[in-house]
């Protein structure tokens, strides 16, 4: 059970085989070229689709969160740290990132989430600093602003195949992959059930889903603690292929810009939109890097950003549009009923 | 032991004296209507029996547990429910989707089994649709379910609030103004439903302004006035004393 | 006790914070959203100021004034082309959220474009320093608290008693009531968003008799006038004036004492204090 989706669903506009084919196409990419460039603008668009995807599930119940970097921030130092500095092999201590972010999450959000509204974000944007503050003086365990060099995952062998990281940026690309079809697979599926239809309530109406029985204070916590774990991962996983951890990496500006690539992509679809949004910002933002002129990239991608918020329809984003496109080409689906007809999308 | 009691309840808001020292038992099965001109405390009194406003001294009581301080998630998991005379739209949400987030409450599987979805969550999804539909016949806008709440009239709303209420199984269920804003057909309606609602043995606090609606269902009734409790008793008993009727014919009209 | 140089050097901050959440607060409250690109208005004003005493060779306060005007007018622009679209009916905060973000890179990166990354510095103005026996004060320092008490004081009769002043005041409370005073709401929101900006503008021209220019130089005044907004309670102007100064003295205070984790610190001592009071000193309690 959804609330609150007057937007056309894409999902039931767009036929699951057109989806299903451009998930292949993605997954064979790497047979038709292995250019390190193209890969490694597919790889980290993917790391941030997912930090940005645990930014809507905290959106669903209501909250905006400035801090999600951050816990990219604690998700590569504690797999730098536990690698680098400790010894440890890559694997566990990306598993141990994960846990450790997602505990810390738990135990930030038992203080933060307390506050709401924006008052919950600012206390977000002070959490975020802190972090980046933290990590720059010290200098024992973070190394400063120097940072961590970190080094390849050892390879892993698979019956008798044996991937190899520190050879090819492919290994890379396909466990990306895996990553964000398990943590989409893991949000869509929070996103589609009970919980999820609770986390909804929480954000249209607090007061009256209080006085129902749900406790919004642990939903709330539920949302940040799940969204903190995967996008500590996805923080862990992005320093590895980086191979560089510093303070700068994932500072305020990084948690501005997951917020702007989930309005962007669309908050209509819990996986689609993210992925969207995170694809095109990042791609937008590494192509304009490379143009000669310097400062003009942030010009650009600051005004493409406004100017896609003025141009979209009342707060849907991209993948909002997806599916009106769809229909625009190849006409309504026989079965199709747009949800909640009688009027209401003009509220 | 009465079912729900508030001992010496005092409320202020700033320096302003909502309720001075309420003391009030409500019995178990019966249907209380709570009466007063505007600004004598009822909705306060709801609030504060909700948990929505901690008093400012005093306790409340349910089943012989202090429930004062409580959150109002935790006590409506207690059983004491209620509904509101304006706020009461999930926005975005349609009339079955408003239904299913106040039936939470009546589920046994616990999160885990919801996200997996294992059978005995669909099992016990499936039953409990089937009884917010047959709560939505009950309150006569089985229609209109798939509609988005918002888009109901408003009478229609009233109505949606009563069941969302009820598909939270309450045992006390405290109604805030129910008919306000009704026509005659659909008040009565509204009637029915209370009266039907505590025969299936929910204990009822009802705010009332229509006083012939109040005076047709309730089994007790207090007078509120300038929050102090002037009155208490027998329904019709009730408007034949003078302080009731100055209190209430001051300001309104019956 | 921290010397007086530092309590100085506080109220020198304090003056920036207090000036900028003043503004932050009275956007705010008329439209109802926070205004993320403050910081950035703050840096424009202060470009403004210094190409108008170096390169044109206008006299400071006059500079100041100037620099109110062309980034006013700059934030009247954006309330009526981004903002003003981004808050009707049917959109939701975050679209104006992200927008006003937006705008950080797009000010930053054409103010790198159009005047280099370096920094900018008008130590021309007002050298000298003022002997007070036991430490010494720089004019510039006082100039700086001279300037915003002035501006203040400004403000407050712009405010109290200009017809447009008590049209904005009746907006805050009653969005309907602005029309008996013959001022159309969305006219009063678009003047708001200009004199909000003008302020920042003027605080970023006034520091940049004591600090340098730079494109980046808004985010960090940003991030403190925010949290002296949350301190003192969004929608209070007094809140505003008053957090500012306690978090400009504390930051300085804070840094004096511990040098290390100073910033932690001070974000430490704001997350207590607002989970104690959650609106802030002077907000309006909830329910």
């Amino acid at each position: 059970m959804i609330i609150g989706r007057y937007y056309i669903d894409h999902k039931s506009v767009v036929p699951k085989i057109v989806i299903g084919a451009l998930i292949a196409l993605v997954a064979i990419f790497p047979l038709f070229t292995t250019n390190m460039v193209t890969l490694s603008i597919i790889i980290l668009s993917g790391i941030w689709a997912i930090a940005v995807m645990g930014f809507l599930l905290i959106l669903r119940t209501g909250q905006f969160s400035l801090g999600q970097a951050a816990f990219m921030a604690i998700g590569g130092y504690v797999s730098a740290i536990l690698t680098v500095k400790m010894g440890m092999s890559y694997w566990p201590s990306f598993v141990a990132a994960g846990i450790i972010s997602g505990v810390i999450a738990f135990i930030i959000g038992i203080v933060v989430l307390r506050a709401g509204g924006i008052y919950f974000s600012i206390i977000t944007i002070a959490f975020g600093e802190i972090v980046r503050i933290v990590a720059m003086n010290w200098e024992s365990v973070t190394q400063g602003a120097s940072g961590i060099l970190t080094h390849a995952p050892e390879s892993l062998t698979v019956g008798n195949l044996e991937i190899n990281f520190a050879a090819s940026v492919v290994p890379y690309y396909y466990f990306m992959l895996l990553l964000v079809t398990v943590s989409a697979l893991f949000y869509w599926q929070i996103d589609r059930t009970r919980i999820g239809g609770t986390f909804r309530s929480v954000a249209a109406n607090p007061v009256l889903a209080e006085h129902l029985g749900i406790n919004l204070m642990k939903h709330r916590l539920i949302a940040f603690t799940v969204a903190g774990l995967f996008t500590g991962l996805a923080g862990a996983y992005y320093v590895t292929f980086l191979s560089v951890m510093n303070p700068l990496i994932f500072d305020l500006w990084k948690s501005v810009q997951i917020m702007m690539m989930t309005i962007v992509g669309g908050m209509g679809s819990i996986v689609g939109g993210p992925i969207i949004g995170a694809t095109l910002l990042y791609t937008l933002g590494i192509y304009l890097s490379r143009v000669p002129i310097p400062n003009i990239q942030y010009l650009v991608f600051g005004g493409v950003v406004v100017l896609l918020l003025l141009v979209l329809p009342k707060g849907t984003g991209l993948v909002d549009q997806w599916g009106k496109l769809w229909r625009r080409v190849f006409g309504e689906p026989e079965d199709f009923q747009m949800p909640g007809e009688e009027g209401m999308d003009e509220e | 032991m009465p079912l729900l009691e508030l001992k010496g309840i005092i409320k202020f808001f700033g320096k302003l004296a909502a309720l001075e020292n309420i003391d009030l038992q409500v019995n178990k099965g019966e249907i209380l209507g709570i009466v007063g001109p505007n600004g004598s405390g009822k909705t306060t009194l709801i609030n504060l029996i909700s948990g929505y406003y901690r008093p400012t001294r005093g306790t409340i009581y349910f089943d012989g547990r202090k429930i004062s301080g409580l959150r109002p998630d935790q006590i409506a998991r207690l059983g004491i429910v209620r509904t509101f005379q304006s706020n009461v739209l999930f926005e975005g949400a349609s009339v079955i989707e408003s239904m299913m987030i106040s039936s939470r409450l009546q589920y046994k599987t616990n999160e885990w089994q919801a996200f997996w979805e294992t059978k005995a969550y669909k099992d016990e999804h499936e039953k409990i649709v089937g009884n917010a539909l047959n709560t939505l016949r009950f309150v006569n806008i089985f229609n209109e379910t798939f509609r988005p709440a918002a888009a109901l009239p408003h009478g229609f709303q009233r109505m949606l609030g009563i069941g969302v209420a009820l598909a939270a199984n309450p045992s006390v269920l405290l109604i805030d103004e129910p008919t306000t804003g009704m026509n005659h057909e659909e008040a009565m309606g509204v009637v029915e439903n209370i009266r039907e609602i505590n025969k299936q043995g929910v204990t009822v606090v009802l705010i009332e302004h229509n006083m012939r609606v109040l005076l047709n269902i309730a089994t007790r009734v207090i007078v509120l006035n300038f929050g102090n409790k002037i009155a208490d008793g027998d329904p019709h008993e009730m408007m034949s004393k003078p302080e009731v009727v100055e209190a209430y014919l001051g300001t309104e009209t019956l | 006790m921290p010397p007086a140089g530092i309590w100085i050097d506080g109220l020198v901050q304090s003056c920036i914070y207090m000036t900028m959440a003043f503004g932050m607060v009275l956007v705010f409250s008329i439209l109802g959203i926070l205004n993320w690109t403050h910081g950035q208005f703050y840096m424009l004003g202060g470009f403004v100021v210094y190409y108008a005493v170096t390169a044109a060779g206008i006299p400071f306060p006059l500079s100041l004034l100037i620099s109110g005007a062309v980034v006013g007018g700059l934030g009247m622009l954006v309330e009526k082309v981004v903002i003003e679209r981004l808050t009707s009916p049917g959109y939701g905060i975050l679209s104006v959220t992200a927008a006003t973000n937006a705008l950080i890179f797009f000010f930053e990166g054409a103010a790198g474009m159009g005047f280099g990354l370096m920094n900018k510095g008008m130590a021309t103005v007002l050298p000298g320093v003022l002997d007070m026996g036991s430490f010494g004060v720089s004019y510039q320092k006082i100039a700086v608290i001279v300037f915003t008490l002035i501006i203040m004081v400004a403000m407050y009769i712009v405010l109290n008693l200009t017809k447009v002043g008590k049209a904005i005041r009746a907006t805050s409370q009653e969005p309907d009531a602005a029309s008996l005073y013959g001022v159309s709401v969305k006219w009063v929101r678009v003047i708001i968003m200009g004199i909000g900006c003008a302020l920042a503008a003027m605080a970023g021209g006034v520091i940049g008799i004591v600090q340098s220019v730079n494109p980046f130089m808004g985010r960090i005044p940003m991030i403190m006038s925010l949290l002296a907004v949350v301190i003192g309670g969004l929608g209070s102007l007094t809140g505003a004036i008053v957090g500012g100064i306690m978090l400009g003295l504390l930051n300085s205070v804070i840094a004096y004492s511990i040098s290390y984790y100073s910033e932690v610190a001070l974000f430490m001592l704001v997350i207590i204090l607002l989970l104690i009071r959650p609106q802030g000193l002077f907000g309006a309690a909830p329910k």
